[in-house]
């Protein structure tokens, strides 16, 4: 018993990766996801408009921070301010009374926000609350479109990399290689399919969330598909990297399941960003969930305009043309004869 | 003498598969033994029969004069055809595992093995795997030795170490029972068993074996022609060089069909022209 | 037509796999590389079919479109049928109508009862010859096979050194590698590898005549220096002088002359 006791122990010193995963992972998880596992609301992010902004001003207390006052601004003004996700609530002051105007696709911080007027209630008798955009606070209406994400991730990154570490474990990609084929047209041909079925996925869990959850679609499906596309295009390009670095199947899956957890997480669609540690947060700012969650709640819950989301596109942009463009350069590289170094006598 | 091994009219069905059927054979202290048969033949199956990992369906298989017993097995060496060693264990270490688990000691390594002994056994070539896998095999010196597919992968060299190995195992008493489907390595046996679909074709020697199996050899000025018409004849010409060979066929019907020109003599047959021949009867 | 390997030289990973090799093969005629796991079969077909690049030296290939390969691996698709497996071939090579000759494939393959089944499903024999049948379905000029008979049992092999033979009766020029000797005799030029450089190369018959001494066979084998088991008795080398009273000189085979030639090569290492 001991002689196996002894050999299980020298394999698993041998097996870096494994042990790695064993020790290391488990606490560099807690530490992570410790710092993000937080729905505290410390800010609400808020403007106060109408005749009687200056006076109210004095009333917005703790979470509320004053971000905007003008009195000039009516009402609409402040609705397309919600819309285009600059504030988080509008107080709209008239001379005989207020209306606050609160964001409910931030479903945290609308909670706060309706706590806090309920608090305020003996102050302002008269104040009257309307939540936009998910007006009864339904989790699913805020969480199918990040969800949507998810499974666009589990497509492009997981079956991606699948397929290809599959092809090169069968010795296929070798035969790919010596076929009349172009690298990019093995790359291509290779992830097309992928890409196909993401987009279908997308439609069908998109229409599932309309239908069965009551999820509205408020925008414009033009802008969604350019950030789904922009966004499916960093996940197929992790995948392929992912298979370039994998050996089997088995590494492959642990690697996209370490892609899928952080962004699960960290992304934004559970726990708020801006309640994050700050260090966590920029972790967050990595992941390109992170700008996907904020163009499809933007687009679907809010039916906010592609102005106004032209942060998370140009950052899905960008990061689309720098992850797919290395694992173009890696396949290129894989399916080119080896180069040889000559380094011996 | 009692053999080590005996298995009479032995039959394991698998639902309605059938993979071993009413096989019979011995192995002898100091005999080599091949089990030869195609890929799903019933080697793997039969090995492991003999080992008592799975109950024979019909027959009786006698393992040192008992049923197969957990305790036989200490008196057994086995190597499976994965060769059953950790690739991420060196050499030393493999095998310092294995004599603890027989409760013996190491075996003392020759050069070749001494020279890598500290390197983990998955940078090395499959032949230096497969003399590990043996040495480990042999180390408490088993009076039955499984080898399952021992040369597949290896050098030429190598491959001649290994069987003279095996050799000396059997000279020093042991039994072995080696499977193969490289009919060079089958005439290396004392003894061949002959399994296709499970049941026993042939048995015994090689010269016995080929024996029963007439082949001739065709030389012409062109190979090629006489290749086609004898395949579409339905014949099996098999390449040699630059002349052809044909098992399991009367003389003059090859004369007719190659043609003037061709020089067709009877010659005696490969044991693998000889398998052929027997399992496509 | 010869295509082919002169003086190529290829370093992995700073070891050198193959150094200064020669490997001719010629239309019509099959060359068999031999030699064990490591000796170099693999990059040397590797390199002729172009998925490895050469320190040095000159590789001679036909156009990609004419070269058909056979990876050690079998290189066929698993998840799709012995159809789908060719019919995709045909389409990657632009086989023009290619229906009747993969028709035709599966028949002389014998896959004619799995042509539906899935290529991960079959035997490894058959897999195998599935493989053989890709590689052959291009009409290539060049069919390169790394180890297509490792693993496969006697009847698969006989068919597929059929395939092999009818592709080199039609005018291909086929290299195939294979770690047997006996296997070796069969090709028209035999190539011996050993650690990356060739150790012998011929035909058989020349080959053979050109062993240095003599070989005999003996049960008494302590007095030869070199000896190994042939069955139940011994064969040894000769370099020179008499053979000893029992032994009795023997004809020697193409596992002899690559047994000599690989003693000789260790002597040559242990002198330097």
């Amino acid at each position: 018993m001991w002689a196996l006791v002894a050999k299980e122990f020298r394999q698993m010193r041998r097996d870096r990766r494994t042990l790695a995963m064993m020790i290391l992972m488990p606490l560099v998880m807690l530490v992570v996801f410790g710092y993000a596992a937080s729905f505290d609301v410390t800010t609400i992010r808020t403007g106060v408009f109408g005749p009687r902004a200056e006076q109210a001003t004095a009333l917005v207390d703790e979470p509320f921070v004053v971000d905007e006052v003008d009195p000039t601004v009516v009402e609409d003004d402040a609705r397309l301010r919600l819309r285009d996700g600059r504030l988080d609530v509008a107080l709209v002051t008239s001379d005989d009374g207020a209306k606050a105007l609160v964001d409910g696709s931030r479903l945290f911080k609308a909670q706060a926000a309706l706590r806090g007027f309920t608090a305020a209630r003996a102050a302002l008798p008269a104040l009257e609350v309307e939540v936009l955009f998910n007006p009864d606070l339904d989790t699913s209406v805020v969480l199918v479109p990040g969800l949507a994400g998810l499974i666009l991730i589990f497509v492009g990154t997981l079956l991606t990399s699948l397929g290809v570490v599959r092809e090169r474990q069968a010795g296929t990609l070798e035969q790919l290689a010596v076929m009349p084929f172009r690298g990019r047209d093995v790359f291509f041909g290779k992830i097309a399919p992928y890409l196909l079925v993401a987009t279908l996925d997308l439609a069908v869990v998109l229409a599932a969330g309309i239908l069965l959850f009551d999820v509205p679609f408020n925008g414009s499906p033009a802008t969604l598909a350019l950030g789904a596309a922009l966004f499916l295009f960093v996940t197929l390009g992790v995948g392929v990297l992912i298979s370039s670095v994998s050996e089997n199947q088995g590494q492959a899956i642990q690697l996209a399941l370490m892609t899928v957890l952080p962004q699960v997480l960290l992304s934004g669609i559970i726990f708020p960003l801006d309640s994050m540690a700050p260090g966590v947060r920029w972790l967050g700012y990595l992941l390109p969930l992170t700008y996907f969650n904020q163009i499809a709640q933007g687009v679907m819950v809010r039916g906010a305009p592609l102005s106004t989301l032209l942060t998370p596109t140009s950052v899905l942009a960008a990061m689309g043309v720098a992850v797919f463009g290395l694992a173009v350069l890696r396949f290129a590289r894989e399916l080119a004869p080896a180069r040889i170094e000559e380094n011996t006598t | 003498m009692r053999p080590l091994l005996e298995t009479r009219q032995v039959t394991k069905r698998f639902g309605d598969l059938v993979a071993v059927d009413s096989v019979t054979l011995r192995v002898h202290p100091g005999e080599i033994v091949g089990l030869i048969g195609a890929n799903g033949a019933g080697k793997t199956t039969l090995i492991r029969l003999i080992l008592g990992l799975l109950p024979p369906t019909a027959g009786r298989i006698d393992l040192f004069g008992a049923p197969p017993r957990p305790e036989a097995r200490a008196r057994v060496g086995y190597v499976p055809q994965t060769t059953g060693s950790y690739l991420d264990l060196t050499v030393a270490e493999n095998l310092r595992f294995v004599a603890a688990a027989f409760g013996t000691t190491p075996p003392v390594l020759d050069p070749e093995l001494r020279a890598v002994a500290d390197r983990p056994l998955g940078e090395l070539p499959l032949g230096i795997r497969r003399k590990v896998a043996f040495a480990a095999a042999v180390c408490h010196h088993p009076d039955l030795l499984i080898l399952d597919e021992p040369t597949s992968g290896v050098g030429p060299l190598g491959r001649v170490e290994l069987w003279g190995a095996i050799g000396e195992v059997a000279a020093r008493g042991a039994g072995v029972l080696v499977t193969t489907h490289h009919m060079e390595e089958a005439e290396q046996c004392d003894r061949i068993v002959l399994l296709s679909a499970g049941r026993v074709v042939a048995d015994g020697t090689p010269a016995e074996v080929t024996g029963h199996v007439t082949a001739v050899e065709v030389s012409a000025p062109q190979w090629e022609p006489v290749f086609r018409r004898l395949r579409e004849a339905g014949f099996r010409p098999l390449l040699a060089g630059s002349r052809l060979r044909v098992a399991g066929v009367d003389a003059d019907e090859i004369t007719r069909l190659a043609g003037p020109g061709a020089d067709v003599r009877p010659t005696s047959p490969t044991l693998e022209e000889a398998f052929v021949a027997l399992v496509s009867r | 037509m010869t295509w082919g390997l002169e003086q190529v030289k290829v370093t992995y990973r700073s070891v050198r796999a193959l150094d200064g090799v020669d490997i001719p093969v010629e239309a019509g005629r099959v060359t068999v590389l031999v030699g064990g796991d490591g000796a170099g079969k693999s990059t040397a077909a590797k390199t002729l079919v172009g998925l490895v690049e050469p320190v040095s030296g000159r590789v001679r290939r036909p156009e990609k479109r004419q070269v058909g390969y056979q990876s050690e691996h079998s290189g066929v698709w698993f998840d799709l049928t012995v159809w789908e497996n060719l019919r995709f071939v045909a389409q990657a090579y632009g086989i023009p109508q290619p229906d009747s000759r993969i028709d035709h494939l599966i028949e002389v393959t014998g896959l004619g009862s799995a042509r539906h089944r899935l290529a991960g499903r079959l035997s490894g024999g058959m897999r195998q010859k599935l493989g053989v049948a890709m590689a052959l379905l291009p009409q290539p000029r060049l069919l390169v096979l790394d180890e297509p008979t490792t693993g496969l049992d006697p009847v698969s092999r006989t068919d597929l050194w059929m395939l092999v033979a009818g592709a080199a009766a039609e005018g291909t020029a086929v290299l195939l590698t294979t770690t047997y000797t006996d296997e070796a005799e069969r090709g028209s030029v035999v190539v011996a590898l050993d650690q990356g450089r060739v150790l012998a190369a011929g035909t058989v018959e020349d080959l053979v005549s050109r062993v240095p001494g003599r070989i005999v066979q003996t049960d008494r084998p302590d007095a030869l220096a070199y000896r190994w088991r042939r069955g139940s008795r011994w064969r040894g080398w000769l370099p020179d002088g008499h053979p000893p009273p029992e032994a009795s000189v023997v004809p020697p085979d193409l596992a002899d002359v690559l047994i000599v030639a690989a003693l000789l090569r260790r002597a040559d290492a242990s002198a330097a």
